[in-house]
């Protein structure tokens, strides 16, 4: 795996020969790790070793090692045990991903646990984010320890502690960022993923939280496993920290491969194009099977983005949490793109607050590493009702609206359905310089639907109507006769109505009309997202 | 027994099963009308329906409990 290994060991007489023998014997030991009997543990949990990981996850013989002859040092005059902390715990370095540079900081379970320590942390890690932001490439944390190693941390030495995060602020947005979640990540260490770009998360094996089991029994009192407070079964449904829920450390880490195979390394590049062989102007089948002409019926929306965009592309992010609101990434004629759709198939496609979160974050990562955007728009609004209210709903849709505003990648908005309200803002409406906006002939435009807006402007007409239910009826459908996208199409206010077959052309058309793209605004230190 | 709940609020549309009926995963137990959607609320398991707890056109609120499964 290593450049140097092993076997080049070799009996050498003299003097010189002593010398580099003592090289490659300190070497091998620390290349094996915690000893075979922590390796055995490790795998009957049923994870790999570090090592067995950056296998996966760099190209075949790629990999360059820096600080593997690095241990733990004796902190405020206490003991320290070289022999028995490889690499203090912790193996860094860098090789290819695809045949491009990614760095990596990836935690030993069998050394004391993977915590970490002064050596790994403050030497180790800090020179790994130093190199991967000066070179600008992307940084993968493969997490598996216990947390911060107490006997070195614990005390007011701490005070020196904890500028990683910051580094990691600074990369945000300059270089992806990656967390792969393979065993606990306990207490602090937790924001590592909480401020990632991408979080997958093993299932049964890893866990985060602020404060590990037994640290929350001594706070509050609280009886609850790391796995119950932690596991993906809470980050990957409920809290939506984690992105992906995998099976086993293999699925985890060709996740994380297929991830940086979207993304730029910096951004300062554009993302990598991949001929997929799918053609450009390919009339897209299908569609009149999958999407229901009755705006009341639901659907699958992937189907629709599998259907349109480059076969096998489509690769989709925190797909069990808000699930009303479907984002990932996938290719349209070999171009990456970031794909925003609502799903009528939960909650009917409305908007809520988890939903908002969850597309302003995607639509701002996209925004920052030069990854277009494409809207896939049926909604019917966002949720309304006292119970959103309580939760804040009109700070978290406006996160929405921030970041599709400030987005400046080029934006493609498509209204299938359904465009109601804010929900048709939030979705890249008009107002929010799409490069191109278009709506199949059944979509619906409006700020209500045609039964809301009857009760708001006809209330009392109805009332004092004869037969109340006719009148109403034949109201709705005057008004409906208004939402059709002709009436917008009329008023040039989108830029056509397509026939659906002509959607991925028109997508692949309207990102390559976008490339030259460049938006000017007024200067400022940074703007002040309702988060 | 597993609880099936309204995952936002709206009303019963359509009731489509009953006490006693045997469904499959992803049947479809009724239907809730919300924000414009007919919203199919479905068997999260294979199972008997032991309860229907609402009626068509009952207003329903997050979380409620709408049919229990044995």
């Amino acid at each position: 795996m290593t450049f140097w290994s092993a076997n080049r060991i070799r009996p050498v007489e003299n003097e010189y020969g002593k010398l580099v023998g003592e090289l490659h014997a300190r070497r091998k030991k620390n290349l094996a790790m915690g000893g075979a009997e922590k390796i055995d543990k490790q795998h009957q949990r049923g994870k790999l070793t570090v090592r067995e990981r950056i296998g996966l996850l760099f190209d075949q013989g790629t990999f360059v090692e820096l600080g593997l002859l690095a241990h733990q040092q004796p902190v405020r005059g206490g003991e320290s045990d070289p022999d028995g902390t490889p690499a203090d715990g912790v193996v860094t370095g860098h090789g290819d991903v695809d045949g491009r540079q990614v760095w990596v900081i990836a935690y030993d379970f069998t050394v004391m646990a993977g915590s970490m320590g002064a050596v790994g942390e403050q030497f180790k890690a800090a020179r790994v984010r130093e190199l991967a932001l000066r070179y600008r490439k992307p940084i993968v944390w493969l997490l598996d320890s216990a947390g911060a190693r107490i006997q070195e941390a614990a005390g007011s030495t701490f005070a020196g502690s904890g500028w990683l995060f910051a580094d990691q602020v600074v990369m945000s947005g300059v270089i992806p960022q990656v967390a792969a979640m393979l065993g606990p990540c306990a207490a602090g260490t937790a924001y590592i993923p909480g401020l990632a770009d991408f979080v997958p998360m093993v299932k049964e094996t890893s866990s985060m939280a602020l404060g590990g089991a037994r640290l929350v029994k001594a706070a509050t009192g609280e009886d609850v496993t790391d796995h119950e407070m932690g596991g993906s079964q809470v980050h990957c449904y409920e809290s939506g920290v984690g992105d992906n829920e995998v099976a086993d450390d293999v699925e985890c880490i060709a996740m994380v491969r297929r991830f940086l195979s979207y993304l730029p390394s910096s951004n300062t590049e554009q993302p990598p194009l991949v001929v997929t062989g799918d053609p450009p102007d390919r009339l897209v089948d299908g569609l009149d099977k999958i999407v229901p002409v009755n705006p009341r019926s639901a659907y699958d929306v992937r189907k629709v983005v599998k259907a349109v965009f480059d076969q096998e592309s489509w690769f989709e992010l925190k797909p069990t949490w808000a699930k009303n609101i479907v984002v990932g990434f996938a290719r349209a004629g070999g171009q990456s793109v970031g794909v925003v759709a609502n799903q009528p198939m939960q909650k009917g496609g409305a908007l809520d607050s988890d939903a908002a979160d969850k597309a302003a974050r995607f639509i701002r990562m996209c925004d920052a590493f030069n990854i277009p955007l494409v809207y896939l728009m049926d909604v019917p609004g966002f949720m309304v009702g006292s119970q959103v209210e309580k939760e804040g709903i009109i700070r978290h849709g406006a996160k929405m609206l921030y970041a599709t505003s400030e987005a400046t990648v080029p934006k493609v908005t498509v209204i299938m359905r359904k465009a109601y309200g804010a929900g048709y803002y939030v979705m890249n409406g008009k107002g929010y310089q799409p490069d191109t906006i278009v709506a199949w002939p059944f979509a619906e435009i409006s700020v209500m639907g045609p039964e809301g807006a009857v009760n708001i402007i006809f209330n009392k007409q109805v009332e004092a109507a004869e037969d109340p239910t006719a009148t109403r009826a034949q109201l709705i459908e005057t008004i409906r006769a208004q939402i059709t996208p002709y009436l917008a199409a009329g008023w040039a206010m989108i830029d056509d109505v397509i026939d659906p077959v002509e959607t991925r052309r028109v997508i692949i058309k309207g990102i390559e009309q976008a490339r030259d793209k460049k938006i000017d605004r007024p200067w400022r230190k940074h703007g002040n997202i309702p988060v | 027994m597993t609880e099936v709940k309204a995952e936002l609020v709206g009303s019963v549309w359509k009731v489509k099963t009953q006490v006693g009926a045997q469904v499959a995963e992803e049947d479809e137990l009724l239907i809730l009308e919300s924000m414009k959607m007919e919203i199919p609320v479905t068997a999260p398991r294979a199972g008997t329906v032991k309860e229907v707890r609402v009626k068509e056109g009952e207003v329903v609120k997050e979380g409620q409990v709408l049919v229990v499964l044995e």
